[in-house]
């Protein structure tokens, strides 16, 4: 029963007349890591007002003849139990980190490991944007990677992509990844 | 697998979509479940809670249907996935299926209906009392509530200032006037003139032009006395609007304009030479100086100039301390006639006291309620619009 009514579903996403391939990407990270700014600066729209998320965001991108639905949920520790749900279907993670925000390095490597963790996000490639790379006190790519034991990975295609989301530095070259990884993967 | 059979069950999905067992269960969740979806940008958590509910009742719908009517789901598959069901014209037929699969689609679609609702609402509860009840029609949000209650504090401000202003100049218009037919009587008969004044102080000659001046100063002073009572008034009547704003702007610049020209006459009495009195006196030579034409400035004049102008002046005084008297005692009859609710304390000071605040209070309520019923028509106004 359960079966069926999953393939009833996956059906009704076939009523849709566009043929535009779409892509779920889910966006998160802890707190204050600037995913909100990311998604903004992903779509290309203003990223002065942003306030904490307590719900969650969608913009819909269209990059590379795709369309990228990407779900940016809050990443308040009282929020972080919801981020179950919106993994279901997600073709793509990306996880954000505070670069300069070395005290909750353990945190959010916590965190990250729970997700990968998780039935529905088996295999899904993981993109993480070490963010705020405009501050000085910013710690650089590979060392974060080195923490987060990102290169232990090994069900998973995985990239870290220094970036500063407020100045839109290093954003599209992870953009570009995720192009080129999504369309391997559906070929 | 036919086309034909593709066709057929599309068409008749789609007869299902226009059906009774399909749009009022349908209808019913979203009429229901709206209630949360507003127009803010960020999506709450509850909303994937609601459109996880919506997707089990359509599809809890639809494969009812199916078992009814007896679509396998394979032939459901093929029927979905047929250049017939993408065609355009189902699109919009498919709108409420697709919304279980399209999240944003879901989502313009609630807080669409919740807008309809909320508009309905307004427009039924418009039609039962005749108007928006003042909770509606007030803030939609605080923010704007705020910014509403600062737009009649404004507006009041604006109003009272100009009601200020016009008032000013009426009564600089009609003091002017009076000054000028006075002196014209002086320079008419410039030899009787001085005796004729001192003789016969017959003020009846000009009743209605002096009654006038005082009338105007009189209602001007008033209103500066009367403010304190309409603030309270206002405190009483339920809206908080500016209790301290519009008293401390009208008095102030009021009394500054005002005062000198009322105490005068209640120092009448002083010698002139008096420093305190200075001023005043001042001002009522300076009056008289040029009441009698005379172009040079008083200290400049000759001896029996001046004495001709100070008896001018005190004469002035006085038909103006009569015409107070006078105009006060018929203020007395007229609110004691009206069940006296002027202040005791007011009493105590007669050249100070009886004013009819109770006219003044009501003209001026009734200006206020017409303001705040302007207000509110434009809020609906806006409110209904949005």
């Amino acid at each position: 029963m359960g079966e069926a009514q999953k393939g009833l579903l996956s059906v009704i996403e076939k009523l849709k007349g566009s043929t535009e391939q779409e892509v779920r990407i889910v966006l998160l990270g802890l707190d204050n890591a600037g995913k909100t700014t990311l998604l903004r600066s992903l779509a290309s729209e203003d990223v002065n007002t942003i306030t904490p998320t307590q719900g969650f965001n969608i913009k819909s991108v269209a990059s590379h003849g795709m369309k990228l639905n990407v779900w940016d949920i809050g990443g308040q520790r009282k929020i972080r139990p919801f981020w179950k749900k919106y993994l279901e279907n997600t073709d793509l993670l990306i996880y954000v980190i505070d670069s300069a925000d070395k005290k909750r390095f353990e945190e959010t490597g916590l965190e990250l490991s729970e997700l990968v963790e998780e039935e529905s996000l088996k295999g899904v490639p993981v993109l993480v944007f070490a963010n705020k790379q405009d501050l000085a006190t910013a710690s650089p790519a590979s060392e974060i990677a080195e923490g987060l034991n990102l290169h232990t990975y090994r069900d998973r295609e995985w990239q870290i992509q220094a970036c500063s989301a407020v100045s839109g530095e290093g954003v599209q070259d992870g953009m570009n990844w995720i192009c080129n990884n999504i369309t391997n993967k559906k070929k | 697998m036919a086309e034909e059979d593709s066709e057929w069950i599309i068409e008749s999905i789609v007869g299902f979509l226009g059906s009774p067992e399909w749009l009022i269960p349908v209808m019913d969740f979203v009429e229901n479940k709206c209630t949360v979806f507003d127009d803010e940008d960020e999506n709450k958590l509850s909303y994937t809670d609601v459109h996880q509910q919506y997707k089990t009742l359509v599809e809890k719908l639809l494969e009812n249907y199916m078992q009814e009517v007896g679509i396998s789901e394979q032939q459901f598959l093929d029927a979905c996935t047929s250049p017939f069901a993408k065609s355009k014209s189902l699109q919009s037929v498919f709108q409420p299926v697709l919304a279980t699969d399209d999240f944003q689609m879901f989502r313009s679609l609630m807080a669409q209906k919740n807008m309809e609702l909320q508009l309905q609402a307004l427009r039924l509860i418009k039609e039962r009392n005749g108007e928006l009840p003042e909770c509606l029609t007030d803030g939609v949000d605080v923010m704007t509530e705020m910014q509403q209650q600062e737009m009649k504090i404004l507006q009041e401000v604006l109003q009272k200032s100009k009601e200020e202003y016009e008032e000013e100049m009426s009564r600089r218009l009609m003091s002017g006037e009076d000054v000028g037919s006075t002196s014209s009587v002086c320079s008419t008969h410039p030899t009787e003139g001085r005796a004729e004044s001192n003789k016969s102080p017959d003020h009846t000659a000009k009743p209605p032009l002096s009654l006038q001046v005082n009338d105007s100063a009189d209602t001007v002073e008033e209103r500066v006395r009367s403010e304190p009572g309409s603030g309270r008034e206002e405190v009483s009547s339920k809206s908080q609007e500016s209790p301290k704003l519009s008293p401390v702007v009208s008095s102030s610049s009021m009394e500054s304009r005002v005062l000198p020209a009322v105490t005068a006459p209640l120092k009448s009495s002083q010698p002139i030479s008096s420093s305190i009195s200075q001023a005043a006196a001042e001002t009522c030579l300076e009056e008289a100086r040029r009441e009698a034409g005379f172009s040079k400035p008083f200290t400049e004049l000759s001896v029996s100039q001046q004495e001709q102008l100070q008896q001018r002046a005190a004469y002035l005084r006085q038909q103006r301390d009569k015409l107070h008297a006078l105009k006060k005692e018929q203020q007395r009859t007229k609110q004691n006639s009206s069940a006296g609710e002027a202040p005791p304390t007011l009493t105590a000071a007669p050249t100070k006291s009886p004013v009819n605040t109770v006219q003044e209070i009501s003209a001026e309520e009734r200006k206020k309620l017409q303001k705040r019923k302007h207000l509110a028509d434009k809020l609906k106004e806006e409110v209904i619009r949005k």
